[in-house]
């Protein structure tokens, strides 16, 4: 194979980054390397020139506190245009609950105030308002190619998705988007939203591998078979979780 | 003659779990007495003239406390505290009961309470004019617990925007969150921070407020002591860290930045009591850590010293002070039942990568015994073992340590009282 090289754009890593969200990155990177593939970070905080976004061949939004968001969403609505059109460029991509959302149509308060999202996924959120709870706890969901993967969800807008995407998961243990209608996330072209923090690759690492090779593929139009790495310790990480939820092996 | 009863009841119900060693003498008494009368705290306090104390902030409570303590009590005070870590309204309601006669009367000068974040709110509507409040830092903990540090500061902003010229604030003027509470409030404030010149040169991953609390712009720092604690400025609004009025102590009877921060709140403390600094320093002189927090064991000829680390900052804190004592002998323990957070996420805003050439050996256990491997495997260790079973590999880490070494423990809370009942074998909360 010839030289593999793939630039990461992390979003507001000085913002968006409350929950450990960081892990994604490193894992992503770490996989990249112990198969031979160079990586490149470029850390996007507010007052980012837009063109940078250009040159990312995977992109990466994690969550934040509401006031952080703010500053964000002040930034990345100028750029709302190129980032639109990278996405539907099948650029691939991972937004977690925060940034997930923010990818939405709309982000309804629980006092009916609405703020606008990017508008880039078709899915809305609602506050259903303080007395309604959060819902935090660990999470086990099933996609659609029968992998299973664990994540740790904490998040009080609920998610529901348009026609124009696709849920993530089924929920099989956990609230997932919105606690009632069992999807999890959601998939648009090459770009996944989702609840899921933990952070979600390191435990989930066919679903890391599944990103880098989407990235590669689209960057460089080959079909790829990765060489198997020793997951065992990863393995069992997931099995604790999976176990302790209650869900068969 | 309510309170009578509940004093008695209380009392006895903590003899019979101390008898048992049922190990929650420190909160059921307080619990009972609270659900018969919810102002309990209020009615015991209102009737006693002592002196109270009240330290609040993400890390160093326990510790803080802890130096208060030592200075009062070594210049002949009479002192009580809550139990440590037991910082909800039960522990304190616990606390009074044990210091409290028949008759309502406190016979002690003064009362420490290290408060939770979530309870500082609700203790000042009990205790509405405490004599001090100390506020140590806000970092980020236990996200699912206590929600994001903003919000914290938000209920605490409310909640001390209520007192009056009685109290004296101590202040950590080097935490922008934590300065910018005693803006809008009638009680005194004297601020502590840092001033050595040994400095950081970036941020840790982990920083939480380094844009500013008054209008959202990115901070300038002049100087990082650690994470988003310096000396920072903001050149859109032009607020910055307030003054500080105590910056050093020519003795830290404990290791680390960030107890430097927590001697110099009891310090500040004691001094606007009208404490000398030689009655200060007199005192540290007999200083013992409290339990977990740089305690050292001696374990048939070994050392075990336990390093209570239970966040980001707290965890990067804990690791640069060790490596700085040449540490070789680690042992994590990753626990996530309720008192240490039910979400792990924060492990990897920790900066393992720094360490990687620093351990000999390191052993990692816990619930979360996996989570934290991987944590080491992906920063690129690879010198470590897990090992599900707590007592084993609390014996494979001492096995690992040589005669004349230290082995590092660095726990989180729940961790940390297993693995002193395995070294001790006795039980504590």
């Amino acid at each position: 194979m010839k030289n593999l090289s793939l630039t990461i754009g992390w979003l507001y890593p000085e913002l968006m980054s409350t929950y450990g969200d960081r892990g994604n990155i490193i894992t992503f990177q770490k996989r990249c390397q112990w198969r031979g593939i160079q990586t490149e970070v470029l850390e996007l905080n507010p007052g980012f020139d837009a063109k940078l976004l250009e040159q990312c061949d995977f992109l990466f939004m994690g969550g934040a506190q509401d006031e952080q968001q703010q500053i964000v969403a002040e930034d990345l609505i100028k750029k709302k245009n190129i980032l639109k059109q990278i996405i539907e460029n099948n650029t691939p991509g991972l937004y977690i609950c925060g940034a997930y959302q923010f990818l939405g149509r709309y982000y309804k308060e629980a006092d009916g105030s609405i703020i606008k999202g990017l508008g880039i996924l078709d899915i809305y959120t609602e506050n259903p308002g303080t007395n309604a709870p959060r819902l935090i706890g660990n999470i086990l969901i099933s996609t659609e190619k029968n992998t299973t993967l664990v994540g740790f969800e904490n998040h009080g807008g609920r998610t529901y998705l348009g026609e124009k995407v696709k849920p993530f998961g089924t929920v099989i243990k956990g609230f997932g988007n919105n606690g009632n209608d069992k999807t999890e996330g959601a998939i648009y072209k090459n770009s996944f939203g989702t609840y899921l923090h933990g952070p979600v690759l390191p435990k989930n690492p066919e679903f890391a591998d599944l990103l880098i090779k989407f990235t590669l593929e689209k960057k460089y139009d080959l079909s790829i078979n990765f060489h198997a790495l020793n997951d065992s310790l990863e393995k069992e990480a997931y099995n604790a979780i999976a176990k302790r939820l209650g869900v068969k092996l | 003659m309510l309170n009578f009863f509940l004093i008695i009841s209380g009392k006895f119900i903590s003899f019979v779990s101390r008898f048992l060693n049922l190990g929650n003498g420190s909160t059921w008494p307080g619990e009972v007495a609270l659900s018969i009368k919810s102002n309990f705290i209020k009615k015991i306090i209102e009737k006693n003239t002592l002196k109270i104390i009240l330290i609040a902030g993400t890390n160093g409570k326990t510790t803080t406390a802890r130096l208060i303590q030592t200075i009062l009590l070594k210049n002949g005070y009479n002192v009580f505290q809550n139990a440590a870590g037991a910082n909800l309204l039960n522990g304190i309601a616990s606390s009074l009961i044990a210091n409290v006669g028949l008759n309502g009367k406190i016979n002690k000068d003064f009362a420490i309470f290290e408060i939770d974040e979530n309870t500082l709110p609700l203790i000042l509507k009990e205790i509405p004019s405490p004599d001090f409040i100390v506020i140590l830092n806000l970092f980020r903990d236990q996200l699912d617990r206590y929600g994001e540090v903003n919000t914290i500061a938000k209920k605490w902003k409310d909640a001390l925007k209520r007192l009056d010229e009685k109290t004296t604030l101590i202040f950590n003027s080097d935490d922008p969150q934590v300065a910018f509470l005693g803006n809008e409030s009638k009680a005194k404030v004297s601020y502590f921070g840092l001033d050595n010149k040994n400095v950081d040169s970036e941020y840790q991953h982990a920083s939480d407020s380094t844009y500013c609390p008054n209008c959202q712009t990115k901070l300038n720092y002049n100087s990082v002591y650690f994470s988003h604690l310096g000396d920072w400025n903001c050149t859109k609004c032009g607020y910055e860290h307030p003054k500080k009025t105590f910056t050093s102590f020519p003795l830290y009877p404990l290791l680390g930045t960030y107890n430097q921060y927590n001697t110099n709140a009891a310090v500040l403390l004691s001094k606007d009591l009208g404490l000398s600094n030689e009655k200060i320093k007199n005192a540290f002189k007999d200083f013992k850590p409290a339990f977990g927090r740089q305690e050292t064991l001696d374990i048939n000829g070994k050392k075990a010293q336990i390093f209570l680390s239970k966040n980001p900052t707290g965890l990067n804190e804990s690791l640069k002070t060790i490596a700085i004592h040449n540490a070789e002998n680690l042992l994590l323990v990753l626990n996530d039942q309720i008192p240490d957070g039910l979400d792990i996420s924060w492990i990897w805003d920790v900066d393992f990568e720094n360490f990687i050439t620093q351990f000999k050996n390191i052993t990692v256990s816990g619930d979360r015994v996996f989570d934290m491997g991987l944590r080491l495997k992906y920063a690129g260790f690879r010198n470590f073992q897990t090992e599900e079973d707590l007592t084993k590999a609390v014996n494979v880490a001492l096995e690992k340590t040589a005669k004349n070494e230290i082995l590092y423990i660095l726990p989180t809370y729940s961790a940390m009282l297993e693995v002193r009942k395995i070294l001790t074998g006795k039980k504590i909360l």
